[in-house]
C-alpha cells in the first residue's frame, strides 16, 4: 500500500531524490556549498522560477503551452514598479500586477480554449504583443528608483536564512498543490490534460479548466514579476524575456510531462530550484558559470528522451495486452488470466 | 461579382500566396507615399541586412512544420556556426573557406541530434528543440571560450573575401544577400514543390499513419528536415558574420519569435501538411519590410515592432480558427458558395 | 418496430423518435424509434457500421441529431453535450474504457461527480457499492496499471456511482473473462430489480438470451426488429441481422465468375501457424485469381491479421511465404516491394491524405520508384498514371486537383484502391472495402475486384458484410476470437453459414449438445 502510494508520487520524488543527490555531490567536491547560507541561497535565489514554473504547470498538466509569461512577468513587474516609484501603495501596485497578469491569462484561454488555436502559436503572438506593450508603457526606459523599502523587502530573513520571499513562495506553492490534488474541482486541471475525451465523457467543463489554467498561469507570473522588482531593483524593458523556456526547463527537469496529465506543482518547484541552482554549483565546482546553458540543455534533452522512450513503450504493451485479450486466451496458459481479477 | 471573385481565389489553394503578395504591395504604397526615401534602391535593398536571416532561415524551418513539427533551437546554431567559423579560423589556423563547411557540418549534426530524438524517439519536437536551443548556444559559449580574444569582443578582422560575402553588390546595386536569398528561394522551392522529397514531407505531415502504410520511410524524412533547417541557420549565421564582420556566440538569439511568425503567417498549417516556399518568403519580407518601414516612414520607435508583428499574428491565425469554425463555414457557405469546398 | 409499444406500461425512462444523423454525405441514422423502460435490459445488436455507435453517442449528447426528439421520463430533452446526459442520469461504459491512467481508482471513479454530496459521502457511498456488487479494486493503484477488465470494472462503478438510471454497455464482455462476465451479469441483474434501465450492446448472441429482456437489431441506419427475448429464437435472430436483399439488382457489377483451379495451383500467400498481436495459429493459403473472403466481427483479429502480414505490428510466431519467399516480419515497405498491399479498413485514419489531391494520394506508394522519376516528380507520370485510374474507376472529381478530403465516400475509396493496385501486387488485401459507401459505388469496387482476379491477382477481402462475402467469395473463412473457426468453399457460401460461424454459434452448440 504505502509501496504504491510511493510509487504514484515517483515522479516528484525522484526529481527531490535528484536534488539532494546534486547537491550532495557538489558537496562531496566541495564541502563550503553544504552551509547553511549557501544551500538556502539556493532555494531563495529561485524564488522567480519557482513562481514561473508553478504557474506555467498548470497550464502544461493541461496538455497545453504558454510562451507568453516571460512577457508577461515583464509587463507586470513594470506596472508594480512605476506604480511604486510614483509613491503609490504597495498593495495597489501588487493588484495591478496581478490584474495585468490574469488578463493576458485569459486572452490566451480564450484564444487557446475557445477559438481551438494550437496554443504554442497563440502564446508566441501575446509574446510579441505584450512584449511591445512594455517597451509602449516604460517608453523604452529602464524603471528605476524604486523605494528602498521595496528592494530591501527581497533580502527580509524570516527564519535563519530562509528569506520571506521563499516562505511565502512555498505557502503558495503548498496551498496550490493542495487544491490542485485534494479538492475535486482542483483535478478537473489534470484529468484535461490525461485523457481529453474521457474528460469530456464525464461531464467535466474542459473549456473552462483550460481558460482557469492560463489564468492561474498568468496570476503566477505577474507574482513573479512583483518578486523580480524587489530582488533585482530596476527594471529593463526586456526583464523577464528567455524566462518563458526557463520555466518549461524547470517543469521537465521537476517530471511535469509536457504531453499533460502528469506531475506536480511540488515537482515544478523543485525543478525550478535545480534549475536555477546550475550556475551555482558550477561556481562551487570549479568550473565557470559558461557551462550552464550546456548542463541545462543536456539535463533537459536527456530526461524527456528517456521519458518518451518509457511512455511509449508502456502505450505499446498496453495496446498488445488489450489484442492478446481479445483473442482469447492461450491453451497453454489457462490460469493466466483468470488471476487478473 | 463579389461571389465569382471569392470563389476564384478560394479555388486556388495558393490564394493566400496572393493575399500576402497584396500585403507587401500595400506596405509599399503606404510607406513609400509616406517617405520617398523608402523607395531607393539603395535604401531598400539594404534593409535586408536586418531581416536577411530570418527570410533564410524560415524557408527551411517551413519544411519541419510542414511534417507537423517546430524548430526553436535553429537561432541558437546561428550563434553556434558564427563562433565556429571565427575560432576554426583564427585559432585553430584552418582556411576560411574550411571553416565554413566545418560550421556547416557542426550545425547539421546538430539538427540531426535533435531530428532523430524527434523522429525515432517520439519525443515532442518543442521539448527537444528546447533543450537544444539551452544545449547549442551553451556548446557555442563553450567555443567561444577557446579563443584568446574575449568573448564579449568577438572575434574579427575577416579576410575581404569572406566579408565580401556580405558587401558585395551585383551591378552596384542589388547587395549579395538578397541573391543568397532568391537563390535559396528557388532551392527550397524545387525541393518542397518539385522534388519527390518534397512530396514525402507534405504526405507525412498531412496523414504520418496513411504515408507509412504507403511504405514511406516517414522517421527518416523527418529527422531530415530537421537537419535542413539547421543548415539553412548555418548559412544564415555566416551571412551575418560576414555582414557583422565579428563572430560572436550569441548572435541571432531574437530571432525565435519573427522566424516562427513568418511561417506561420506564409499558410503553414501548424499542425501540418500544408505549406508553401512562396508563402513563407513573402511572410518573411512582408515581416521584414513591416519592421523596417514603420521606424523608417513612421518614426516608430524600433523597440516598439514586436507589437505590431504580434498583432499581425495573432489576427491571422484567429482569423484561421474562425474560418475553419463549422458555423462560420456555414455562414460562409451561405454567401459564398464557391468558398465553402476550400475549408473541408 | 411498432408491435413493442403497446404491451408495456407505465412511463418509458428514455423514449428516442425520428432520430436522423447524416455525415458529410452518409446517412448513417434513417429514423430511429426506441423505448427503454425501467427494469428493462435491450440487447441491440447488428452488424458493423449499422449506426448502433451513433445512435449511443447521441443519447449520450455527443453528437447531436439532425432530426428527431428524445425524452427522458416523458419529458423532451436536448442533449448538447455529456454533461448534460449525465446530469439526466444517463451514463455509457464505452468499449475502450476512457480512463485517466495517470490516476488512481479512486480518482478515477469521483472525478466530476457533482457537488451535491462531501467526498467523505462519497467515498462512503462507494465503498457500500463495491460491497454489494461484491467486486474489489485497489482504489490507491494508478488506472494504468489495471488489466482491461479492471478498467471496465472501474467505467461501470463510475456510473452506478452517478446514480444513472440508464445504463448503456457498448460490447462490455468483450475482454472479461468467464468468472469476471458471470459478475457482470449478476451486477446487471441486482440493477435491474432496481429498476434501472440498460442498452446492451454485444456481439455475442448467446449473451443476448442470457442477460436480456427486449432484443432490437439494427441494420444500415433503421431498426429492422425489436420485442420482448420471449419472441425470438437464436435462429430468427441471425436471420434477422441479414441485410434486406432488396439491392440485389444494382449491386451486381460484371459477375465475372471463373473458377479457380485449386489442382496444380501454387499459393500466392502461404500462413503456417501464423501468429501476432489479436491472433493465433493462423493457417492459410491464398492462390492467385482467387478471392478469398475472411468473415469476422469487429475485434475479432481480422484487421490485426492483415496490418502484421503488411508489416505493421510484430509477428509472434510462424511465417508468411509469399511465392516462395519468407516475408515474414519484414518492414512494411518491403513486403509492398515484395508484392502485397493493403486497403486499410479506417481510411480516414490510414488511408486518405484529406488535404492532398487525387493525384498525389493515387501515386503516394510509389514515390521511391523510378517511374515517378529521380529526383524531381515526373508529372507527366504522375498525371497519366492518375488519370488511367480515375478514368478506369470511374471516379469522380473535377480534376486531379481535386483534394481527397472533398471526395464522397465511394470516390475516396476508389481513390486508396487505386494507390493499392498502383504497385502491381501479387496479393491485395482489403479491409472493408465497402464500408459506408452507396450502392453504386459499391457495385463499382466489385467490379474492380472482378477484374483484379482475371488478371491473376490474389484478392483477401475482410469483411463483416456476410452478403458480400457471398457475393465474392471463391473460397471464404471467418474468424473468431483470434482464430479461424471455418472454412467453406464455393458452395458452401452462405450467409447462415458465415453469421453462424462469425458469432460463434455452431461451436458454441456443440459444445452445449
Amino acid at each position: 500500500m504505502t509501496l504504491l502510494k510511493k510509487v504514484g508520487k515517483v515522479r516528484e520524488i525522484s526529481s527531490l531524490f535528484f536534488l539532494i543527490f546534486l547537491f550532495g555531490l557538489v558537496g562531496l567536491v566541495n564541502s563550503d556549498f553544504l552551509t547553511p547560507t549557501s544551500l538556502f541561497n539556493c532555494f531563495n535565489d529561485s524564488v522567480v522560477f519557482t513562481m514561473l514554473a508553478v504557474g506555467i504547470a498548470f497550464v502544461i498538466l493541461t496538455g497545453e503551452i504558454d510562451v507568453s509569461i516571460g512577457a508577461t512577468l515583464g509587463l507586470s513587474a513594470a506596472v508594480a514598479s512605476t506604480i511604486l516609484r510614483d509613491g503609490g501603495s504597495g498593495i495597489s501596485a501588487v493588484l495591478a500586477a496581478v490584474l495585468v497578469g490574469c488578463l493576458v491569462g485569459l486572452f490566451n484561454g480564450f484564444g487557446i480554449a475557445k477559438l481551438g488555436i494550437p496554443s504554442l502559436i497563440f502564446t508566441l503572438g501575446t509574446n510579441g504583443l505584450v512584449r511591445g506593450l512594455v517597451y509602449v508603457y516604460t517608453g523604452g526606459a529602464w524603471v528605476e528608483n524604486l523605494p528602498a523599502g521595496f528592494t530591501k523587502m527581497a533580502n527580509i530573513k524570516l527564519i535563519g536564512e530562509l528569506t520571506t520571499f521563499y516562505a511565502a513562495a512555498l505557502v503558495l506553492v503548498i496551498a496550490a498543490h493542495l487544491i490542485l490534488t485534494k479538492t475535486r474541482r482542483g483535478k478537473y486541471f489534470i484529468t484535461v490534460g490525461d485523457n481529453p475525451a474521457g474528460a469530456t465523457m464525464v461531464g467535466i467543463p474542459t473549456m473552462q479548466t483550460k481558460i482557469m489554467a492560463y489564468v492561474l498561469c498568468g496570476l503566477f507570473a505577474s507574482v513573479a514579476g512583483v518578486l523580480y522588482s524587489s530582488r533585482i531593483g530596476f527594471i529593463t524593458p526586456t526583464a523577464g524575456s528567455g524566462y518563458e523556456m526557463k520555466a518549461i526547463a524547470a517543469c521537465v527537469l521537476g517530471g511535469v510531462s509536457l504531453s499533460g496529465g502528469l506531475g506536480s506543482l511540488i515537482g515544478a518547484s523543485i525543478g525550478a530550484v535545480i534549475m536555477s541552482s546550475i550556475s551555482r554549483i558550477l561556481v562551487f565546482l570549479g568550473f565557470s558559470s559558461d557551462y550552464d546553458n550546456t548542463i541545462t540543455g543536456i539535463l533537459l534533452i536527456v530526461i524527456v528522451v528517456v521519458d518518451a522512450v518509457a511512455q511509449n513503450r508502456a502505450a505499446v504493451k498496453t495496446r498488445h495486452a488489450r489484442l492478446a485479450s481479445r483473442s482469447g486466451p492461450l491453451e497453454e496458459e489457462p490460469g493466466d488470466r483468470r488471476a487478473a481479477s | 461579382m463579389k461571389q465569382s471573385l471569392f470563389g476564384r481565389l478560394g479555388q486556388k489553394a495558393k490564394s493566400w500566396e496572393f493575399v500576402l503578395l497584396l500585403i507587401l504591395i500595400l506596405e509599399f504604397i503606404i510607406f513609400g507615399a509616406k517617405n520617398p526615401k523608402f523607395l531607393m534602391p539603395n535604401v531598400l535593398l539594404g534593409s535586408i541586412n536586418d531581416i536577411i536571416s530570418i527570410c533564410i532561415i524560415s524557408l527551411f524551418v517551413t519544411f519541419v512544420m510542414i511534417t507537423g513539427g517546430i524548430d526553436i533551437q535553429v537561432a541558437s546554431i546561428v550563434g553556434l556556426t558564427s563562433i565556429v567559423v571565427g575560432v576554426t579560423w583564427q585559432d585553430f589556423g584552418v582556411n576560411i573557406w574550411a571553416a565554413c563547411i566545418i560550421a556547416i557540418i557542426a550545425a547539421a549534426l546538430c539538427g540531426a541530434l535533435s531530428g532523430f530524438f524527434v523522429a525515432y524517439c517520439g519525443v515532442q519536437p518543442m521539448v527537444v528543440t528546447l533543450g537544444g536551443s539551452f544545449l547549442y548556444s551553451g556548446i557555442a559559449l563553450l567555443i567561444s571560450k577557446l579563443s584568446a580574444t574575449q568573448s564579449y569582443k568577438g572575434i574579427s578582422g575577416f579576410p575581404d573575401g569572406f566579408t565580401q560575402i556580405a558587401s558585395f553588390k551585383l551591378f552596384g546595386v542589388i547587395p549579395s544577400q538578397v541573391l543568397i536569398f532568391a537563390g535559396l528561394t528557388v532551392i527550397a522551392y524545387l525541393l518542397l514543390h518539385r522534388s519527390k522529397y518534397g512530396r514525402k514531407v507534405f504526405l507525412i505531415g498531412i496523414n504520418p499513419r496513411a504515408a507509412e502504410y504507403s511504405g514511406l520511410n516517414s522517421r527518416l524524412i523527418i529527422l531530415s528536415t530537421y537537419v535542413l533547417s539547421a543548415i539553412s541557420a548555418a548559412i544564415a549565421g555566416i551571412v551575418l558574420t560576414s555582414y557583422l564582420g565579428t563572430a560572436k556566440s550569441d548572435i541571432g538569439m531574437t530571432f525565435t519569435l519573427p522566424i516562427i511568425t513568418a511561417v506561420v503567417l506564409g499558410g503553414t498549417l501548424s499542425t501540418g501538411g500544408r505549406g508553401s516556399v512562396i508563402g513563407t518568403a513573402l511572410a518573411a519580407l512582408v515581416i521584414g519590410i513591416l519592421r523596417f518601414g514603420l521606424p523608417l516612414c513612421f518614426k516608430i520607435n524600433t523597440q516598439y515592432l514586436d507589437i505590431p508583428v504580434g498583432l499581425l499574428l495573432l489576427i491571422v491565425i484567429t482569423g484561421r480558427a474562425l474560418s475553419a469554425n463549422p458555423k462560420v463555414i456555414k455562414l460562409m457557405a451561405g454567401r459564398f458558395p464557391r468558398l465553402s469546398g476550400l475549408k473541408s | 418496430m411498432a408491435q413493442s409499444q403497446t404491451e408495456r406500461s407505465g412511463q418509458s425512462l428514455l423514449s428516442v423518435r425520428g432520430i436522423c444523423k447524416m455525415f458529410s454525405l452518409n446517412q448513417v441514422l434513417k429514423g430511429i424509434d426506441l423505448d427503454i423502460h425501467p427494469g428493462e435490459i435491450l440487447a441491440l445488436i447488428g452488424g458493423n457500421g449499422a449506426g448502433k455507435s451513433t445512435l449511443m453517442k447521441i443519447i449520450m449528447g455527443i453528437y447531436q441529431p439532425d432530426q428527431g426528439e428524445i425524452e427522458i421520463r416523458g419529458e423532451k430533452v436536448s442533449l448538447t453535450k455529456p454533461s448534460v446526459a449525465l446530469t439526466h442520469g444517463i451514463y455509457m461504459v464505452p468499449q475502450e474504457p476512457m480512463l485517466f491512467p495517470n490516476m488512481t481508482v479512486e480518482e478515477n471513479i469521483l472525478v466530476g461527480v457533482g457537488f451535491d454530496a462531501s467526498g467523505a459521502e462519497l467515498r462512503r457511498r462507494l465503498t457500500q457499492l463495491m460491497d454489494d456488487i461484491g467486486w474489489h479494486l485497489d482504489l490507491t493503484r494508478k488506472a494504468s496499471s489495471l488489466s482491461i477488465a479492471e478498467q471496465q470494472l472501474v467505467e461501470i462503478l463510475r456510473g452506478l456511482l452517478r446514480n444513472a438510471e440508464l445504463l448503456i454497455f457498448d460490447e462490455p464482455t468483450s475482454a472479461l473473462t468467464f468468472d469476471e462476465v458471470e459478475s457482470l451479469f449478476r451486477c446487471i441483474r441486482d440493477l435491474q430489480k432496481k429498476g434501472i434501465g440498460m442498452i446492451y450492446i454485444t456481439h455475442r448472441l448467446t449473451e443476448v438470451f442470457d442477460i436480456a429482456t427486449h432484443v432490437a437489431i439494427m441494420c444500415d441506419g433503421v431498426i429492422t426488429l425489436h420485442g420482448p427475448i420471449g419472441d425470438f429464437t437464436r435462429e430468427m435472430l441471425v436471420k434477422g441481422l441479414l441485410p434486406p436483399n432488396m439491392q440485389d439488382q444494382e449491386i451486381k457489377g460484371t459477375t465475372g465468375t471463373a473458377v479457380v483451379d485449386y489442382k496444380d495451383a501454387k499459393p500466392i500467400l502461404e500462413l503456417q501457424n501464423y501468429s501476432g498481436y489479436g491472433f493465433r495459429g493462423i493457417n492459410l493459403k491464398i492462390y492467385p485469381g482467387e478471392i478469398l473472403g475472411v468473415a469476422g466481427v469487429v475485434g475479432a483479429g481480422r484487421t490485426e491479421l492483415a496490418t502484421t502480414i503488411f508489416g505493421k505490428d510484430k509477428v509472434l510466431g510462424g511465417k508468411a511465404i509469399l511465392d516462395g519467399r519468407d516475408i515474414t516480419g519484414l518492414s512494411t515497405k518491403k513486403v509492398l516491394e515484395a508484392g502485397v498491399n493493403y486497403v486499410p479498413e479506417d481510411r480516414h485514419l490510414n488511408g486518405l491524405f484529406k488535404i492532398s489531391d487525387v493525384a498525389a494520394n493515387t501515386t503516394s506508394a510509389i514515390l521511391n520508384r523510378m517511374v515517378m522519376g529521380k529526383v524531381f516528380l515526373n508529372r507527366k507520370a504522375e498525371h497519366d498514371l492518375t488519370q488511367e485510374y480515375v478514368e478506369h474507376f470511374r471516379i469522380k472529381v473535377t480534376g486531379q486537383d481535386q483534394l481527397t478530403g472533398s471526395l464522397s465516400g465511394g470516390n475516396q475509396q476508389k481513390v486508396v484502391i487505386a494507390r493499392a493496385l498502383s504497385t502491381g501486387p501479387k496479393l491485395v488485401i482489403l479491409d472493408e472495402p465497402t464500408r459506408g459507401i452507396d450502392a453504386v459505388a459499391r457495385g463499382e469496387v466489385y467490379s474492380i475486384i472482378h477484374q483484379l482476379k482475371e488478371q491473376g491477382v490474389a484478392v483477401m477481402l475482410i469483411s463483416s458484410d456476410m452478403e458480400e462475402i457471398v457475393e465474392l467469395s471463391d473460397r471464404a473463412v471467418t474468424v473468431y476470437q483470434g482464430r479461424i473457426n471455418g472454412e467453406f468453399q464455393k458452395e458452401e457460401i452462405n450467409q447462415d453459414n458465415l453469421m453462424a460461424a462469425a458469432f460463434d454459434v455452431i461451436s458454441r452448440e456443440q459444445v452445449v449438445s
